[in-house]
């Protein structure tokens, strides 16, 4: 319950208004820090609702697959220029980042994330790095304005910020594949 | 395996039996040997230019200020605290974890040259008044290419010790599945990452930035991303001095006291925010610089003060835990148990008055974070007080403190009481005038005084003439201070070759009894690395991509002085 609570807390301070605003007025701040907050604050909740409704989980997403399905749906469709720009100027667009990306995102990441293998984890972690180099390439290097909100210099700070993520995720990913933790634990 | 293990643990007992193996000890002992040359060289040109500034000494035609400022700056900055560091930890690792291995030694002397030979193409250039550019070698100002060239070699030095430190650490936890790294060790391994992770900055800005500049190859240089990558690295490295005497604080001050050290997990827990968080700390020193957004600086307000929490933490738990054992030994009441302290004795004394000016030191450090308070004191003395309190009182009165039994541990010799005298004398005198010194520069610099500038009257303006009584003192507390540098590395020499044999034991102190174990999640050494990236890309992307992106024509190379 205080798992819940304190992930309902977070997500009601990033709705106020003047966070929300002060946030998303810097892109790589709203894509990189306002969308991972809302995705960790559903990740708390999602305990209640584990303890709640177990069967449900069970029945939907036995594997943990259907839910990594869905969590990634999500973040693909948030992190394309026009999804950003929308919700800045579309209210309900606006209302449907707030619901999904703690909902449909950080509640079955919580769920899957457990039902990995290990293999299952880190191939998750190779598609985003992929994928963060991949948009990384595309904020980068695209010379015409993506976003009626935000200006060139924006999305090159973002498209770095998708290299650098996509760089610490390949150290982990090579540190978890020449260390092997059982020799030393 | 089970053979393995027996071994090892029975070389482990082997080794705190008969201390440290003469290979080992060898290797701390040059550290220190360096170190303590270095703080007499750096003490002394220290009274030059404390002398200089009081306006009593006037420095010979060869010498100038800001040489003679470089010098002390790199000496007592970069090699004083540097090799003090890993001559400690390098005897730590051997202790606690089983006497270093055949290969890891071989790193550490390679790294010595290294370092070595790097810190001998640094001076040349430094002696012959082509490089001073002070230890913060700022572009446009230019040096003779040779300086950075040493520079690079002092890095890579580094490197070698950070591989050789953690292949012990790795070959440690092979042998000892499941338990938990040895606190000293622990502590080191956070030191030894941090100072990875702050040389790769300032790598990056030598070799790909500067050397290429000075060497001619292209026109012009990005002076904010040089300060940027410099700071990152500056920054780091002074914290990196404090983290060393902050274990020393958790590990050995309680044992020495005769107490318990404090809760295992909670010291855990304040080395692993420091790593994460540390480099980022850096922009602090560029409040005032042009071309960083408001919001950002005022974003690593908050990475400058999210340091202060472990610090805090830090000074919680050491009242604590003396407290705790002067009540054992029978002190009553609110403060009672305070004489019950052993303060005749050096190796807690010096320790304990470094804790106590981090209080002022700490408190000064806010009044920098905050912007329009740093507007007030920037680049004035003040800062140089500030410093000089940090440095100068609460890492390097440690590192005092620690020599009177780490030197004779390393030598196989005692310290003797006129020895531990001579200790308490020495640490009475470097606290007078380092108190002296630092009040009055931080005084004169609230009046205005800059700092990197030698003695001038200002043509006789009455304002600034006000300054000088306050200079005054700052050559009073100069003076004391080179007494007690002279005191001070008498004291290691001597107990490095001259003292009585006999066995001196490297104090570490134990746990409470019964107290909750530690999470093995503790040592996750490469998940705290990631976050540590993660954070600093956080932390540098925007501004530094802002500053490639929108960088005004680069600067051609300067000699100012
Ligand atoms: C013998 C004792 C010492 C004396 C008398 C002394 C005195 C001074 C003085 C007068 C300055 C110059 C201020 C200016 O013109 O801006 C200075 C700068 C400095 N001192 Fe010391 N100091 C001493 C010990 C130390 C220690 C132990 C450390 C560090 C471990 C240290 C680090 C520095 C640094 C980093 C600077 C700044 C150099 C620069 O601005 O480039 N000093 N010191
Ligand atoms: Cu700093």
């Amino acid at each position: 319950m205080s798992q819940f609570i304190s992930g309902l807390v977070l997500l009601i301070v990033l709705m106020i208004p003047p966070v929300a605003r002060l946030m998303e007025s810097v892109m790589i701040i709203h894509m990189h820090m306002q969308m991972p907050l809302l995705v960790i604050a559903g990740y708390f909740m999602a305990r209640l609702f584990m303890d709640r409704f177990p069967s449900f989980f069970e029945k939907y997403n036995q594997n943990g697959l259907p839910g990594i399905l869905l969590f990634t749906i999500i973040m693909v469709y948030w992190m394309l220029p026009r999804t950003m720009d929308e919700a800045l100027t579309v209210q309900t667009v606006e209302a449907f980042k707030f619901i999904s990306l703690p909902f449909l995102a950080g509640v079955p990441l919580r769920d899957s994330w457990k039902k990995l293998s290990k293999v299952g984890r880190n191939n998750l972690i190779t598609l985003f790095t992929v994928m963060f180099l991949g948009f990384g390439w595309l904020y980068i290097q695209s010379n015409s304005q993506l976003c009626n909100n935000y200006l060139v210099i924006d999305q090159i700070i973002l498209g770095w910020g998708f290299i650098t993520m996509a760089i610490s995720m390949v150290i982990y990913l090579v540190y978890s594949l020449i260390v092997d933790p059982s020799k030393y634990e | 395996m089970q053979t393995a293990i027996k071994q090892n643990s029975f070389k482990d007992k082997a080794n705190q039996a008969f201390g440290i193996s003469i290979e080992d000890a060898r290797i701390s002992k040059s550290y220190l040997s360096v170190a303590f040359i270095a703080l007499l060289l750096g003490g002394l040109l220290g009274l030059l230019q404390g002398l200089n500034r009081a306006g009593v000494l006037t420095l010979p035609s060869w010498a100038n200020y800001y040489q003679i400022l470089t010098a002390h700056g790199l000496l007592l900055v970069v090699v004083l605290s540097a090799f003090f560091t890993i001559g400690y930890f390098y005897a730590g690792l051997s202790h606690t974890l089983g006497g270093l291995l055949p290969k890891v030694r071989k790193m550490a002397w390679i790294g010595f040259w290294m370092k070595i030979f790097g810190f001998v193409l640094v001076v040349i250039p430094v002696l012959m008044n082509e490089a001073s550019v002070m230890y913060t070698f700022y572009p446009p100002m230019a040096a003779h290419p040779v300086f950075y060239f040493g520079l690079v070699f002092i890095v890579l030095g580094i490197w070698m010790l950070s591989a050789g430190a953690f292949t012990q650490v790795a070959n440690w936890r092979k042998n000892h599945k499941g338990e938990h790294l040895p606190i000293l060790s622990f502590f080191a391994t956070g030191v030894f990452v941090l100072l990875v992770g702050a040389t790769a900055f300032v790598a990056v800005e030598v070799i790909f930035m500067i050397i290429p500049w000075t060497l001619g190859w292209v026109d012009g240089i990005n002076v904010m991303l040089s300060r940027t990558l410099f700071w990152a690295f500056g920054h780091t490295a002074v914290n990196i001095w404090y983290l060393t005497a902050v274990s020393a604080w958790y590990v050995v001050i309680p044992k020495v006291i005769g107490g318990n050290r404090w809760n295992d997990h909670l010291t855990r827990m304040v080395v692993i925010p420091l790593v994460i968080m540390n480099i980022t700390g850096g922009f602090h020193h560029q409040i005032v610089d042009p071309g960083i957004s408001e919001g950002i600086k005022y974003m690593h307000v908050f990475m400058s003060l999210a340091i202060g929490f472990p610090s805090l933490m830090t000074a919680y738990a050491m009242f604590r835990v003396f407290e705790r054992t002067a009540r054992r030994k029978g002190g009553k009441g609110l403060l009672g148990w305070f004489k019950k302290m052993p303060w005749g004795d050096v190796r807690f004394l010096a320790p304990f008055i470094a804790m106590a000016a981090f209080i002022p030191a700490g408190a000064g450090g806010i009044v920098q974070s905050t912007n329009q308070l740093d507007q007030v004191v920037h680049n004035t003395m003040w800062v140089v007080g500030h410093f000089h309190l940090t440095l100068g009182m609460s890492v390097v009165m440690t590192f005092f403190g620690i020599s009177y039994w780490l030197v004779p541990y390393l030598s196989k010799r005692v310290l003797t009481p006129a020895m531990n005298k001579l200790g308490v004398i020495q640490t009475v005198i470097w606290t007078l005038g380092m108190v002296i010194m630092a009040i009055s520069m931080h005084i004169v610099g609230l009046f205005g005084s800059p700092r990197r500038t030698s003695f001038t009257t200002y043509g006789d303006f009455a304002e600034t003439l006000g300054w000088n009584p306050y200079m005054a003192a700052v050559g009073i507390g100069a003076t004391l201070l080179l007494i007690a540098v002279i005191l001070q590395v008498y004291a290691v020499f001597n107990l490095m070759f001259f003292a009585p044999k006999g066995v001196t034991e490297f104090p570490i102190a134990d746990t409470e009894p019964g107290e909750a174990k530690t999470p093995y999640w503790t040592e996750r050494w490469g998940i705290w690395v990631v976050l540590m990236i993660l954070v600093i890309s956080m932390a540098y992307v925007i501004p530094i991509v802002d500053m490639i992106v929108n960088a005004p024509p680069g600067s051609p190379p300067f000699k100012t002085w």
